[in-house]
C-alpha cells in the first residue's frame, strides 16, 4: 500500500499490525474463541478516534481501554435488562 | 489611435513583439492586437557569482542591483533582470541555469497572462478599454474585477467536433459538425473533400472555441498529418504565423496513483477544448472552466486540461506579483525537525469518526461549508507564518494576513456569495444550471488549495501549514461534538467537516437550526443542514459485521432524494449494470414513507434482482452495460500476477496498441482461461461470465439490503 505523504502510520494500521503481530497466539485457540478474540478487536476499531486523539508513543495502552470500555458498555446493558426481567417477573 | 472596448479574450507571447493579445470587441469583431511587453526576472546568492552572471548578461539584457522580497527568508539583495520581450526568457533562463546552478532564480518561470494580470489589471475573459495605433497597444484599462459574480455574458461561437466512433475502439468513418443551426456528418474519406469541407467550415463560422471528443488525441494530430500528406490547408488557428502547439502524452504519480494524460493540442487566437481530455469537465463543464480562468488568470485552454491544483498556484503567483514577492523557481522549504512525539501529534489527517452501525431514523446531516479554506483564512495560516497545530489557534491578531489567505479570501467569499444565490433561486430558473457549475469550479480550487499547502513541489507550500489546518479541524469537530451534545443530540458519526446527528422527538428541519446556531458561534465557520434522512444506514464492514467503516453510508432524505457514499454504485470500476441495479433497490426503498413501512418495499427490490439476472442469462443485458473500467497500477512488465485490468492491457498490447499506465482499460469478465477480454477488441455476448456479474450484483445487494432482513430493525442506540 502507498501512504502519500505520510510519515506516522495510522492507528487502523497499527491495530492491524499487533493483530498479525498475534496471529500465532490466536492460531492456537479453539474456533469459537477466536471468533470472541476477533470481537475484542473489533471492539477497539469502534474507538480509532479516540485512541489517535490521545498521541501516544503506545497507542495499544489506549486501545486495551477502548476494549474494556466496550465491555463495561456490555455488562451495564445486560445489567439493566436483567433489572427489568426482574421487575417484570416482580 | 483607435479605442475599442470588449472582453480581453486570450494573451500569449509572441515571437519578435511582446505578447499577442486578443479582443472579442463589443461589435463582434476579434482583434489581435501586440502589446510592447519587457519582463523582468531575478537572480541572488554568492555576490562574486552574481557579479560574474552579470558579465555573462550585460548584452542581452538590463541589469540592476536592488532588493526584493522573498517570502520565507525577507528582504534580500539581488540583480533585477530585464528582457525586451518575453521571447527571450526560455533561452537566457536555461543558459544561466546551465552556467550558475548555485544562484536561486526567481519570476522566472510566471505564466506570461499572470504578468499580464499583474501589469494591467485586465483579467482574462474581463471587459477591458483598450486605445491602440495601428495593432499595437498604447493603453488597456479594465472595467470589470473576477470577483464580480454577474459579468456580462461573453457572446462565444463555439463549434463542436465529434467522430463517429471513440478512436481507441476503432478508425471513426465521419466527423460530426456542429455549431449555430448547422449539424452534420462529414465523411473522413475521401481524405481532400473532407479537409476543404473542413476548412469551408471554419471560414465560414470563425470559432473562438472548437470543442472536441479526442481532439488532442485523433483529430489535431491526424488533421496536422493529412494536411501534409494532401496539400490540402485547415487553419485550425486563427493566429496564422503560428502552428498548432503540440503536448506529448505522460504518465505521473500524484495522490498515491498513477494518472495517464494523453497529448494535448492547443490553438492560438482560438480555444480548443477535448472534452475526453479535459479534467474536469464532466464535472462543472464550460462555464466552470470559464470561471477558473476568470479567477486564476491561467488561459483557458490550460485551466481545461490542468488539475485545479495549478490554478490555485497561479492565484497564488498573483498575489505575490501584486504584493512585491518574489516566486521561487524551486521550492526550497523542506519540512522542519521535530522530535518523535511532536510528529506523531502533528503528522494526522481530518477526524473520522466511527458510525454507530446500523440503520437510523431522522437523522440531520450538517456540513461545515469550506472548512479547511475558512480555517486558513480565519486563523492566518501561511508558510511563512511559523506555527506548528494548535499553537495556531491561539490567533496573533497582529500579524498581516498572510499570502495563503490573501489569495483565498476573495475566492472563498464569492462561493459563499454563489452559494447564498443557487439557495434563493427557483430551482426552474434558466441562471441555476450555469450558477451551480461556476460554484463547483470555484469550490474544486478551494479544496485543493489545502493539499498544495502539503505538496512537496508546492511553491508557497509547507507540510506544517498543512497540519495546523487539520489540527485546528479535528478541534472544531470535537467542540461541534460537544456542543451537540450538550442540547441533547446523539453524535452518529463525523466524518471530517460532516456531523450526523439524532434527537428523540426531533426531526423537522427547522428543530435542527438552533444546534446550527450554536455550532457557528462556537466555531466561527459557515455550516448548513445538508438535509434530514427519513433513515441512513451505516453498515459494517464486509469481513466483520461488528466492525464500523467510516466511508460508506446510504440513506433518503425527507424529500425522497437518495444520497450514497462508498457503495459500488458510486465506484468507477463497478459495471453499469451493477451500479443501476443497487440505485433501483435504492428508489424502492426510497418510496417508503418510513422506515415502518420498508419491508413491502423490500420484496420488490428481491424481485427487481431475479428479474435482472434472468435478463442476464437471457442476453438481453447490452455488452456496453457490463463493462468494468479500471487503470493500470504500473508498467505491465512490473506485474508479479496480472490483474484484471493487465490482463486486458495484454491484449491491447498483442494487439499492437500502445499502453501506458495510469491508462483506463474497458473489459468484461469472460469465461474460460482468458478471464477477460478488452472491450476494444470486440466482445461476444456469448461469452460473457453470467455467474460472476451475477455474484456481483448479489453482492451489491446484500450490501443494502440486509440491514433491514434481521428480525428486528435496530434503531440504533
Amino acid at each position: 500500500m502507498i501512504i502519500m505523504g505520510r510519515t506516522v502510520i495510522t492507528i487502523t494500521q497499527q491495530l492491524t499490525e499487533t493483530e498479525s503481530m498475534l496471529a500465532p497466539f490466536r492460531r492456537a485457540l479453539r474456533r469459537s474463541d477466536q471468533y470472541i478474540f476477533d470481537g475484542i478487536f473489533a471492539a477497539a476499531r469502534r474507538h480509532i478516534t479516540a485512541i489517535g486523539q490521545n498521541e501516544s508513543l503506545l497507542p495499544f495502552e489506549s486501545a486495551l481501554l477502548a476494549i474494556m470500555l466496550e465491555q463495561a458498555k456490555d455488562i451495564a446493558a445486560l445489567q439493566h435488562e436483567i433489572e427489568q426481567i426482574k421487575q417484570r417477573n416482580g | 489611435m483607435d479605442e475599442q472596448t470588449g472582453w480581453l479574450f486570450d494573451v500569449y507571447e509572441h515571437p519578435r513583439q511582446g505578447v499577442s493579445v486578443w479582443l472579442l470587441s463589443d461589435q463582434g469583431t476579434r482583434i489581435h492586437l501586440l502589446m510592447d511587453f519587457p519582463i523582468t526576472f531575478y537572480a541572488a546568492g554568492d555576490f562574486k557569482l552574481l557579479r560574474q552572471a552579470w558579465i555573462f548578461l550585460r548584452e542581452n539584457a538590463q541589469l540592476a542591483r536592488t532588493r526584493r522580497q522573498d517570502l520565507f527568508i525577507g528582504e534580500r539583495d539581488v540583480l533585477r533582470i530585464t528582457l525586451s520581450r518575453p521571447a527571450l526568457l526560455a533561452n537566457i533562463i536555461a543558459d544561466l541555469q546551465r552556467n550558475f546552478p548555485a544562484l536561486d532564480y526567481y519570476d522566472a518561470d510566471i505564466p506570461i497572462s499572470l504578468r499580464f494580470i499583474t501589469r494591467t489589471g485586465v483579467h482574462l475573459l474581463g471587459r477591458c478599454h483598450v486605445t491602440h495605433n495601428g495593432n499595437l497597444i498604447q493603453a488597456i484599462e479594465p472595467l470589470d474585477s473576477p470577483w464580480q459574480i454577474e459579468h456580462a455574458p461573453m457572446p462565444l461561437r463555439v463549434m463542436i467536433l465529434t467522430p463517429s466512433v471513440d478512436p481507441a475502439h476503432c478508425p471513426p468513418s465521419s466527423l460530426k459538425v456542429k455549431y449555430e443551426r448547422v449539424e452534420y456528418s462529414l465523411s473522413v474519406n475521401p481524405l481532400r473533400p473532407f479537409l476543404i469541407g473542413l476548412q469551408a467550415d471554419l471560414l465560414r463560422f470563425d470559432p473562438d472555441l472548437i470543442l472536441t471528443d479526442h481532439g488532442d488525441t485523433w483529430l489535431f494530430p491526424n488533421l496536422a498529418m493529412w494536411c501534409k500528406e494532401s496539400g490540402q490547408q485547415v487553419d485550425v488557428n486563427r493566429d496564422r504565423e503560428k502552428d498548432v502547439l503540440t503536448r506529448r502524452a505522460n504518465s505521473y504519480f500524484a495522490y498515491g496513483q498513477v494518472v495517464y494524460r494523453g497529448a494535448q493540442a492547443h490553438l492560438f487566437g482560438r480555444w480548443h477544448i477535448d472534452r475526453k481530455n479535459a479534467m474536469m469537465f464532466n464535472e462543472y463543464g464550460l462555464d466552470g472552466v470559464l470561471e477558473q480562468t476568470r479567477v486564476t488568470g491561467l488561459g483557458v485552454q490550460e485551466m481545461a486540461r490542468k488539475s485545479p491544483g495549478a490554478g490555485i498556484t497561479a492565484m497564488q503567483m498573483l498575489t505575490a506579483l501584486k504584493t512585491g514577492v518574489m516566486v521561487p523557481m524551486h521550492k526550497q522549504q523542506a519540512e522542519g525537525r521535530k522530535t518523535l512525539t511532536r510528529l506523531i501529534q502533528a503528522d494526522r489527517g481530518g477526524l473520522i469518526y466511527q458510525p454507530i452501525i446500523g440503520i437510523h431514523r431522522d437523522v440531520a446531516q450538517i456540513d461545515f461549508s469550506s472548512m479547511y479554506p475558512s480555517i486558513m483564512v480565519n486563523y492566518n495560516i501561511s508558510p511563512e507564518n511559523e506555527s506548528v497545530g494548535l499553537d495556531a489557534l491561539s490567533l496573533d491578531v497582529t500579524r498581516p494576513s498572510g499570502l495563503i489567505p490573501q489569495t483565498l479570501k476573495p475566492l472563498l467569499e464569492k462561493r459563499l456569495q454563489m452559494k447564498q444565490m443557487l439557495s434563493e433561486l427557483s430551482t426552474k430558473d434558466c441562471e441555476i444550471k450555469s450558477l451551480r457549475a461556476r460554484a463547483a469550479a470555484l469550490k474544486w480550487l478551494l479544496v485543493v488549495c489545502f493539499g498544495y499547502l502539503g505538496y512537496k513541489n508546492a511553491r508557497f507550500g509547507r507540510i506544517e501549514s498543512h497540519e495546523a489546518v487539520t489540527a485546528i479541524s479535528r478541534e472544531l469537530m470535537l467542540q461541534a461534538k460537544e456542543v451537540a451534545e450538550d442540547l441533547g443530540f446523539t453524535v452518529l458519526h463525523m466524518y471530517v467537516d460532516s456531523l450526523f446527528v439524532q434527537k428523540e422527538g426531533v426531526k423537522d428541519q427547522s428543530q435542527f437550526l438552533p444546534l446550527l446556531d450554536a455550532i457557528r458561534a462556537q466555531t466561527k465557520i459557515a455550516i448548513a443542514l445538508d438535509g434530514v434522512y427519513r433513515w441512513i444506514a451505516f453498515p459494517p464492514s464486509r469481513k466483520d459485521a461488528r466492525i464500523p467503516v467510516p466511508n460508506r453510508y446510504f440513506g433518503i432524505f425527507q424529500n425522497g432524494e437518495i444520497k450514497v457514499r462508498g457503495i459500488e454504485a458510486r465506484r468507477r470500476d463497478t459495471p453499469r449494470w451493477v451500479a443501476n441495479g443497487q440505485l433501483k433497490i435504492l428508489s424502492y426503498l426510497s418510496k417508503a414513507a418510513s422506515l415502518d413501512e420498508i419491508q413491502s418495499y423490500l420484496s420488490h427490490a428481491r424481485e427487481f434482482v431475479e428479474q435482472e439476472k434472468r435478463k442476464l442469462k437471457a442476453g438481453q443485458v447490452p455488452v456496453q452495460e457490463l463493462i468494468v473500467t479500471q487503470s493500470l497500477s504500473r508498467a505491465l512488465d512490473a506485474y508479479r500476477s496480472p490483474s484484471s485490468a493487465a490482463r486486458a492491457a495484454g491484449q491491447l498490447q498483442s494487439a499492437g496498441r500502445e499502453v501506458a499506465p495510469g491508462q483506463f482499460m474497458h473489459f468484461v469478465f469472460v469465461r474460460g482461461a482468458e478471464r477477460v477480454r478488452v472491450w476494444d477488441l470486440g466482445v461476444d455476448a456469448r461469452m460473457i461470465d453470467v455467474k460472476r456479474y451475477c455474484e456481483m450484483l448479489d453482492r451489491a445487494v446484500t450490501g443494502l439490503v440486509s440491514g433491514f432482513e434481521t428480525a428486528e430493525i435496530r434503531l440504533g442506540i
